[in-house]
């Protein structure tokens, strides 16, 4: 316990701060110029000088341990002097453009001087000339407003990880530079944003469109890119998004955001947003009325559900729509239209891991907190890179690094290349092998964990059945780092199952987290991937992730419905496409996807499509899949609805409204309305009433509202609480035979600029990556010839397509990658699949590419 | 780009540290050795070396004089024009360096040879004025002198 006084204030401290904190924790003002509460203490700007008595000068608040009878004062007249000279220094070089810079309102040094003069500067030497830089696309540089300060610096280098900016020169003549001088080329979290003090680092999304005194409100939502759920703030002025910014302290990333969070808002504003329903006449989509849209849906369902029966209709929930949107969707699949065939585009990755490893391992096995990465020692990250699927959790593993933990990859991941302590580069699809023999060395060594019997017979059987040793070095090096752990993370990305094996790999990771005791962190590229399955959209579940196949749950969700839940478990994404295509699924109903895109094989996923009945979409633009609909219905975006999301580690988090929009519903809203004309009446007056149900029927969410969720930490462990009861066996591998010789293979790139098809409409997102590029190796371009700009033609069985090529030292091994986030430059119709038969899963095929110089 | 025994010399100095960090100022001397002078490339290259971000690089050369930015002679010329040096007549050399060679202070002679940098207090006060030719010292000079010494660095 320690206890000083402040300006005569008694403090009493926990533990040691900082005189600096103490001060602000008592209510305090220190003023400051380098230090911020996202970075470390540095000493730079000597704003915050105090007076400590027996101490013989004036001492920096933020660097000073609080000791115990420790008396200080803050303000002094020596104080003030001393502040208002080092004030005048930094102004000996500033311009003082205030009227037209930017950050005038928010500025601390024009607060800072407002507070502490000087009134008139002394030095009559001319200023230090350094022209503004606009050669970058997102950031402008005025190297005449910066204090050197070097938070911008130190974000970049301490905390981002990106090491981009530095401090060039000395003295007078430093300034904040990006490596290439001109362009940042760098992650563009924007992160230097938010502790820039001054205008020296300003957005070109919204420079001098307005002035930080005239937004009309501020908004705490949550960011729609990926399944982390950052919070941040929407700044509106005239009803529209005028700027995203963090905030600090507020929400899990603790105000850091990346470029897509940051930036990638303004999809929202595009002018092809879908403004009214559109409705199939002779052939050609038709804008039309609501009633007459919302009619046409009803009456065809209905007849379709009448004729061929509910089983004969299935719906795509969506992974980008909230719980509520999800919840009301389910509902209405299975009791408005009778079907269980309710699935979502998660089931490519998320879902279908989610369900292996719950299987084996109970529920609840993959809730685990994104802040725990940063104090494990060992992290294994496999089958994609965090940095660029998952930005922010990706910063959790760069931190973790820089505390001394040892981050082990397995394949590609390019951004942990400098973080990195070991890396296995499995031959391409033999990381399943890898991994089992990954697993074979640590059940030799340590033997079972007995705890769960079924899993422990399949580690047996496998391990026993494979060769007693591996012949790989790495591998049994990877083993004694895993083995010499206290505390072991497994990030998993879902590039790992997309083969038709993809549960071998799946059931070794699963292996190794329990016998190593580990934490599984999937990793989710759409915001709310967890609560697609936690409201019960999925062909097996019910809400809660309560089994379907359980005859009490059901029944209990039948009472508390009032309605017919259909007995049998409907059928999965690929299932549902299949049935499509052999004509027994008559209707699809889809909210907020867009399969013709995101599936691979796109002619068969079309085809598939095209000899439907009726396909319902529900989206914001007119989409690919969307151009195939009966009816269109157009939905609200982002900021435009209230909602909750949950995360990928269950945090439930919610998303606010910002603005107002004259077009579009809410998607709950709009199915609940198909729902009551076709006799399921819904009736909820918003989406807050849907919650009160959705947390009346659901264990889960047992006494959630929205109140509770705004106060943060809703997290949702299952206590890994089995479920779904004993499983009797492991599931039986499927041995691919396939042999892969030295052939390049073609692979989907997950950028970390752009996400699903929602970014295509960001330009600012657009701007940082304009097109695509087929990403090679080192080893490859050198085999091949190929560097950097060259135009090639790349060839799979299914076509080819044209792009400039960019080498990238991160690919280590013969794949190739190209981006499916462009419009019409995608690359998944190149590649067929094969469904993997235990996770249902796509398993990528006809990967195999050529590729020519031209 | 560095030759085997260069990498070698690099991978010696990485050994000797915890942090590869701490290797950054030796390597850079060494790729100013090797390139004459520290380009965009050079530093690129330095990074790649020690797998570090090439910002940091190029932060840490640039709050160095003795970094070259630019590319410069074939022989770097350093003269002291301090306070010793100054009262013994080095100004008169530096404008001798002008005449004769072409060598404007912090420029290269025309023909590529020389480089000239004022450089402060070498620390030769007693045997003022001096100069180093790249790392030679030498000292006691007079213009006959100068041009005998040059005479040694073609």
């Amino acid at each position: 316990m320690i206890t000083l006084t402040i300006n005569e204030k008694d403090i009493t401290l926990e533990k040691p701060v900082t005189v600096l904190e103490a001060a602000r924790k008592a209510g305090i003002k220190i003023p400051t110029l380098c230090h911020h509460e996202a970075l470390k203490p540095f000493g730079g700007c000597r704003l915050c000088i105090v007076e400590v008595e027996r101490m013989p000068r004036l001492q920096t608040a933020c660097t000073l341990l609080a000791a115990d009878g420790m008396v200080v004062k803050t303000e002094s007249d020596t104080i003030s002097k001393v502040r208002r000279g080092i004030l005048e220094f930094l102004l000996i070089n500033h311009p003082l453009d205030c009227p037209y810079c930017d950050k005038a309102g928010e500025c601390e040094l024009q607060d800072l001087v407002n507070k502490y003069g000087p009134t008139t500067g002394r030095f009559k030497e001319e200023k230090r000339k350094v022209p503004e830089s606009h050669k970058d696309q997102i950031f402008t540089r005025n190297m005449e407003r910066c204090v050197v300060c070097t938070r911008c610096v130190r974000m970049c280098s301490d905390v981002q990880g990106a090491s981009a900016i530095s401090i060039i020169g000395r003295g007078s003549h430093s300034k904040m530079e990006p490596f290439s001088t001109e362009s940042f080329k760098c992650e563009y979290c924007g992160n230097c944003l938010t502790v820039c003090p001054v205008g020296a680092i300003l957005s070109r999304l919204y420079i001098h469109s307005f002035r930080p005194w005239q937004i009309d409100k501020e908004v705490e939502t949550l960011c729609s890119y990926c399944g982390v759920g950052c919070s941040l703030v929407a700044q509106v002025r005239d009803d529209s998004i005028k700027r995203v910014i963090p905030k600090i302290g507020l929400g899990l990333n603790k105000g850091l955001l990346c470029s897509r969070g940051r930036f990638g808002y303004e999809y929202i504003n595009s002018a092809e947003r879908l403004k009214m329903p559109l409705v199939r006449k002779n052939g050609e989509l038709k804008e039309s009325t609501w009633s007459e849209a919302l009619s046409i849906v009803a009456e065809k369902m209905l007849e379709i559900k009448n004729t061929h029966g509910g089983p004969a209709i299935a719906g795509l929930a969506s992974p980008r729509c909230s719980n509520e949107d999800n919840y009301v969707f389910q509902k209405f699949m299975r009791l408005a239209c009778g079907t269980n065939n309710i699935d979502s585009i998660s089931r490519t990755g998320f879902a279908a891991a989610q369900k292996y490893f719950e299987d084996l391992l109970g529920q609840g096995i993959t809730a685990n907190i994104i802040e725990g990465l940063r104090n494990s020692e060992t992290i294994l990250v496999l089958g994609g890179d965090p940095s660029a699927i998952n930005p922010v959790l990706g910063l959790a593993i760069r931190e973790a690094a820089r505390r001394g933990a040892k981050i082990t990859v397995l394949g590609n991941a390019k951004g942990l290349e400098r973080f990195k302590t070991f890396q296995v580069v499995p031959s391409v699809f033999k990381e399943a092998d890898v991994l089992e023999a990954l697993l074979t060395e640590i059940y030799n060594t340590r033997g079972l964990r007995n705890e769960n019997p079924a899993l422990d017979r399949g580690i047996r059987t496998l391990c026993e059945k494979a060769a007693a040793k591996s012949d790989m070095q790495e591998v049994r090096d990877l083993r004694n780092i895993l083995l010499g752990s206290a505390s072991t993370a497994v990030v998993l990305g879902m590039d790992l199952l997309q083969r038709s094996d993809g549960h071998k790999a799946l059931f070794a990771v699963a292996g190794l987290i329990y016998l190593l005791e580990a934490r599984l962190y999937l990793l989710s590229e759409k915001p709310n991937e967890q609560g697609v399955i936690d409201t019960g959209c999925a062909p097996d579940l019910l809400p809660g992730g309560r089994p379907l196949g359980i005859h009490e749950f059901r029944r209990k969700f039948e009472a508390a419905w009032d309605g017919v839940i259909p007995e049998k478990e409907g059928l999965t994404l690929l299932e549902i496409i299949n049935d499509a295509s052999e004509k027994r699924i008559k209707a699809l109903y889809i909210m907020g996807e867009n399969p013709v895109f995101n599936l691979p094989d796109k002619p068969f996923v079309r085809g598939a499509l095209k000899s439907l009945d009726f396909i319902v979409v529900q989206d914001i633009f007119l989409t690919e899949t969307a151009e195939l609909a009966d009816v269109v219905l157009p939905a609200l975006g982002w900021t435009e609805r209230t909602g909750t999301y949950t995360n990928l580690e269950r945090r439930i988090q919610l998303q606010h409204k910002a603005v107002e929009t004259p077009s579009g519903m809410e998607d709950w809203k709009i199915i609940s309305e198909i729902s009551s004309k076709m006799g399921y009446r819904m009736n909820y007056s918003d989406s807050k009433d849907v919650m009160a149900e959705i947390a009346e029927v659901s264990p889960l969410y047992r006494d959630l509202t929205y109140q509770e969720i705004s106060k943060g930490n809703c997290l949702w462990p299952y206590n890994g609480e089995p479920l779904r009861g004993e499983i009797s066996e492991a599931p039986a591998a499927v041995n691919i035979t396939k042999e892969y010789k030295d052939d390049f293979y073609l692979a989907v790139e997950k950028p970390l600029f752009h996400s699903g098809t929602l970014s295509r409409r960001a330009p600012a997102l657009l701007k940082i990556y304009p097109e695509p590029a087929l990403k090679v190796g080192m080893e490859t371009a050198k085999k091949l010839e190929l560097k950097d700009g060259d135009r090639v033609q790349f060839f799979t069985q299914y076509g080819s397509k044209e792009a400039f090529v960019s080498t990238d030292e991160s690919i280590k091994d013969n794949r190739v990658y190209y981006s499916n986030n462009f419009k019409n430059n995608g690359v998944l119709h190149l590649m067929s699949f094969n469904m993997d038969n235990v996770t249902k899963a796509p398993g990528l095929e006809g990967c195999e590419v050529r590729i020519k110089k031209i | 780009m560095f030759n085997d025994s260069v990498l070698n010399e690099i991978e010696g100095i990485k050994a000797k540290y915890p942090d590869r960090r701490s290797a950054l100022l030796p390597s850079l001397y060494i790729a100013q050795r090797e390139f004459g002078w520290l380009s965009h490339e050079a530093m690129q290259y330095v990074a790649k070396t020690l797998n570090l971000p090439e910002a940091e690089v190029r932060g840490t050369s640039s709050f160095y004089a003795m970094f070259k930015h630019q590319p410069i002679g074939r022989h770097l010329i350093q003269l002291c024009t301090n306070v010793s040096c100054m009262i013994l007549g080095a100004e008169r050399l530096a404008d001798m360096l002008v005449q004769k060679y072409g060598l404007q202070p912090n420029s290269t002679s025309p023909d590529g040879r020389f480089s000239l940098v004022i450089m402060e207090c070498i620390g030769a006060c007693g045997t003022a004025p001096a100069m180093l030719v790249n790392t030679d010292f030498h000292d006691n000079l007079t213009e006959k002198r100068i041009e005998e010494i040059l005479e040694g660095y073609k």
